[in-house]
């Protein structure tokens, strides 16, 4: 039985550069969820409904669903992602997902 | 005797594979080689892929490996520093998803690859040959240092 994965619930974005200001960004991505749901299922009824139709003409390719789901199925493998560059002259970026 | 040790022992006596791979496998298993069996030396052509990987693949499920990797770092130290860690799980879902792209878009990616010197063809990977090469990622290792001091290092744990 598989587990279900959710998306990332936070997302952190730091960039530094010297003498300029720090940016820095906590995104709680978590309160985005119910919108991607939202469109999640509008896309893959749209999916669905383009597939039918391919099928139905004929088309040699009619997998825009399984497609959708392997895109949809990237988001929740992104948590734990981290870049960290720091350069020579001090500036900073920093990216966490979780 | 343990199980697998006296398999791979026997294929060893037998010829099937040869003294360097029987090493191999008891390394696998976590096991010092230094008791062959006698005629081991003179195994000369016998050991093929096929007879090796069927002796991996024979070991018992509870030999000792290492758990499974989760992440793909990468590490540049230098005059820049660079930390990346990427989780596997997404480079595994992104190897499955080029078998739903469809073949015209397919097509002009490979083509790109191909120009930019990777010529990889996603249509004849198949998702055990992606779990496989994700799970013996555990064993790499890449570490690249140049004239300038700037060293690189790829890993996975």
């Amino acid at each position: 039985m598989s587990i279900v994965v959710l998306p990332p619930a936070f997302i952190n974005v730091r960039v530094h550069k010297e003498g300029e200001a720090h940016f820095r960004l906590w995104l709680p991505f978590f309160l985005l969820w119910p919108l991607l749901l939202v469109v999640g299922i509008l896309a893959l009824i749209a999916s669905l409904l383009a597939d039918l139709v391919l099928l139905l003409v004929g088309a040699a390719y009619h997998g825009f669903t399984r497609l959708l789901l392997g895109v949809l199925k990237l988001l929740p493998e992104t948590r734990g992602t981290t870049v960290h560059v720091r350069a020579k002259d001090s500036s900073l970026v920093d990216v966490t997902i979780r | 005797m343990n199980e697998d040790r006296k398999r791979i022992l026997g294929m060893l006596a037998a010829g099937t594979i040869t003294a360097d791979e029987a090493e191999m496998l008891l390394d696998a298993l976590g096991m010092p080689a230094a008791d062959t069996a006698p005629g081991a030396a003179s195994a000369g052509a016998g050991g093929t892929a096929d007879a090796t990987s069927a002796a991996v693949g024979a070991a018992s499920p509870g030999t000792a490996r290492a758990a499974l990797p989760k992440y793909l770092y990468v590490r540049v130290t230098g005059d820049d520093r660079v930390d990346v860690k990427v989780p596997l799980g997404l480079l595994k879902a992104g190897l499955k998803l080029t078998s739903v792209i469809p073949p015209q878009a397919m097509d002009q990616i490979t083509q790109s690859m191909s120009q930019s010197g990777m010529s990889i063809d996603f249509d004849n990977l198949k998702p055990e040959d992606i779990e496989e090469i994700v799970n013996e990622l555990r064993e790499m290792e890449v570490t690249v240092e140049d004239k300038n001091g700037n060293h690189v290092r790829v890993w996975c744990a």
